[in-house]
């Protein structure tokens, strides 16, 4: 659908966007992580024509651009007009025909939860309702590509659930959708894809699927320091590490578990616990943006 | 396009209207009609009522564009920009709405002018009247809107500010300007003549010297002519009725107007927009 082909963008000094490359194909929900000022906001921008690259190019692989729906992260509104009077705006800017138009705007509230709100000045409105909103007009005119910066930020677990579950809706008919978020839970949930960005670059990018399976480890858990076994079990494997009292097996070690067990157990050891697990999103964020 | 174009210039309309900028325009304008129109005077002339009125809503036209374009370069528009395939569009409401908040309080003032102790006007002086002030309160729109941050990109308001400085100035036929080039040629000359360039340097010489002379008045004949509607409407205005030649000056006008408002469009295709929150 759009191709990011190394992308760099300055502020002044400062370097928002360097060197991103990135391919964004139908269907698929990309999800951005980055600590604040890594880049994300600047690269929506230029995805949204709203930036120009300094070089590089935003490009598309259709005829026309594809009619974008964008959920900014601050949540700014013209405060004297009502929900469903700007709902409206947005919908005959996406060129809706008037006989739609209502059943539109009526549907994209239902969607959000919001209907009981369509008369209610956006001045009036909470952060979450506001949060509302921004999905809602960013869905009207059924953008093929949406642009949602931070839409569960403020919302209660309650909210933060609906908009998981909207968000996963909008995968299911299709829709492409780069999501940036601080909340790694909801990452998890909806992205097909995850793109870590730092400083301005892509420190981490694989499919979702691959970045969870990555890394399956396997910790053995003693009763007391496994210290004195520590050159006999490293010498088994490079891939196992050795703790205070844990024996962490990493990828192809974890087939050598028994094999582990049985020193330990040999050796006078009791075991205490033994964890399958694979790599945390937190610990992929974590090792992406250090 | 159209539905875009309306929906966001009756928007844009609205934000100013219902704003503390808005009333104040509304305030300042009756304000400007007690004072320049007051009822208890002698009915007004003709071409006084053309003129004053006309002025007003150049004014007006310029202070409402900057109001129309800073509520137009406000962050919460971001969701409403992407959703354009062109900026221009975006460009033409903010335009539009500008043109209609200024013309509608114009010619509301003017109805209050023309009724109350007003002159009296024929319809043919009516239907020179109002496309004369239309086309002066586009040109102040597209004007305007080269002053704001909106379709500024870099120095762009200095130059297109500055070259109007400049042309006011050289119009004026300041004695500066002509000396200050009749004294370049004429050191060009001496310079030329210490090199053996006899003949380039009798050109420049008779330059200087002409420029000295008859060349400053044909100088500011050329640039005046670059403010020749203005003087054209005036004068019209002011002897009642238009000539031949008269009649072309709001069409010239426009044509000013709409060379400005594609560089403006151009700038703002081009420039990054990081809007005020």
């Amino acid at each position: 659908m759009l191709e990011i082909s190394h992308v760099t963008k300055r502020y002044h000094n400062l370097l928002a966007v360097n060197d991103i490359s990135l391919q964004l194909r139908q269907g698929e929900v990309i999800g951005l992580l980055g600590p604040n000022g890594a880049g994300k906001t600047t690269l929506f921008k230029l995805i949204a024509g709203l930036l120009f690259p300094d070089s590089g190019m935003v490009l598309t692989n259709s005829k026309e651009w594809p009619m974008i729906g964008y959920k900014p992260e601050r949540l700014l509104f013209p405060g004297s007009m009502r929900v469903g009077q700007y709902l409206s705006m947005v919908a005959n800017l996406a060129n809706l025909p008037k006989s739609q138009m209502e059943s539109t705007i009526r549907l994209s509230l239902e969607q959000v939860n919001l209907s009981y709100a369509a008369e209610k000045r956006i001045k009036d409105c909470s952060k979450g309702m506001r949060q509302r909103l921004g999905l809602a007009q960013s869905m009207i005119g059924n953008p093929p590509l949406l642009l949602l910066d931070e839409p569960s930020n403020g919302l209660d677990p309650e909210g933060q659930a609906e908009i998981c579950r909207q968000i996963k809706s909008l995968h299911e008919q299709g829709k492409t959708i780069i999501l940036a978020s601080h909340q790694l839970h909801e990452v998890t949930q909806v992205c097909t894809h995850l793109v870590i960005l730092n400083n301005g670059s892509i420190h981490y990018e694989n499919s979702m699927k691959d970045a969870l399976a990555e890394r399956p480890h396997s910790t053995i858990t003693c009763n007391r320091s496994v210290e004195p076994l520590r050159l006999l079990l490293e010498n088994l494997h490079p891939d196992i590490d050795v703790g205070e009292t844990s024996v962490v097996l990493n990828y192809e070690a974890i087939l050598l578990r028994p094999r582990v067990i049985g020193i330990l157990l040999a050796s006078g050891y009791d075991i205490v616990r033994v964890e399958q697990r694979r790599v945390s999103l937190a610990e992929i964020y974590a090792e992406a943006v250090q | 396009m159209n539905q875009r174009i309306l929906t966001l210039t009756a928007y844009l309309f609205r934000s100013l209207l219902f704003s503390l900028a808005g009333l104040l325009y509304i305030l300042v304008a009756l304000a400007f009609y007690l004072v320049l129109f007051e009822p208890r005077q002698h009915t007004p002339d003709v071409d006084y009522y053309f003129l004053v009125l006309g002025i007003f809503g150049l004014a007006l036209s310029f202070l409402a564009t900057l109001s129309v374009s800073s509520r137009a370069n406000k962050a919460e528009q971001f969701p409403l920009l992407v959703r354009l395939p062109s900026r221009v569009e975006y460009l033409t409401a903010a335009m539009l709405a500008s043109i209609l908040f200024a013309f509608l309080l114009q010619i509301g003032i003017a109805l209050l002018a023309k009724f109350v102790n007003g002159p009296v006007l024929d319809i043919q002086q009516v239907l020179v009247i109002l496309p004369v002030w239309l086309a002066i309160d586009i040109l102040f729109v597209v004007l305007a809107l080269h002053a704001t941050d909106l379709v500024a990109l870099g120095w762009s308001r200095v130059y297109i500010y500055g070259a109007l400085g400049f042309l006011l100035y050289l119009q004026n036929g300041n004695a500066l300007i002509r000396d200050w080039l009749a004294g370049m040629f004429r050191d060009l000359g001496a310079s030329m003549l210490g090199r053996g360039l006899d003949g380039l340097s009798a050109i420049a010489y008779d330059l200087s010297s002409w420029l000295s002379t008859t060349g400053a008045n044909l100088i500011n004949q050329i640039f005046g002519l670059v403010f020749w509607p203005f003087s054209a409407i005036t004068n019209a205005a002011v002897s009642g009725s238009f000539t031949l030649s008269q009649a072309l000056a709001p069409a010239i006008i426009l044509l000013y107007a709409t060379g400005l408002f594609i560089l403006a469009a151009t700038l703002f295709s081009k420039k990054d927009l990081f809007l005020t929150e």
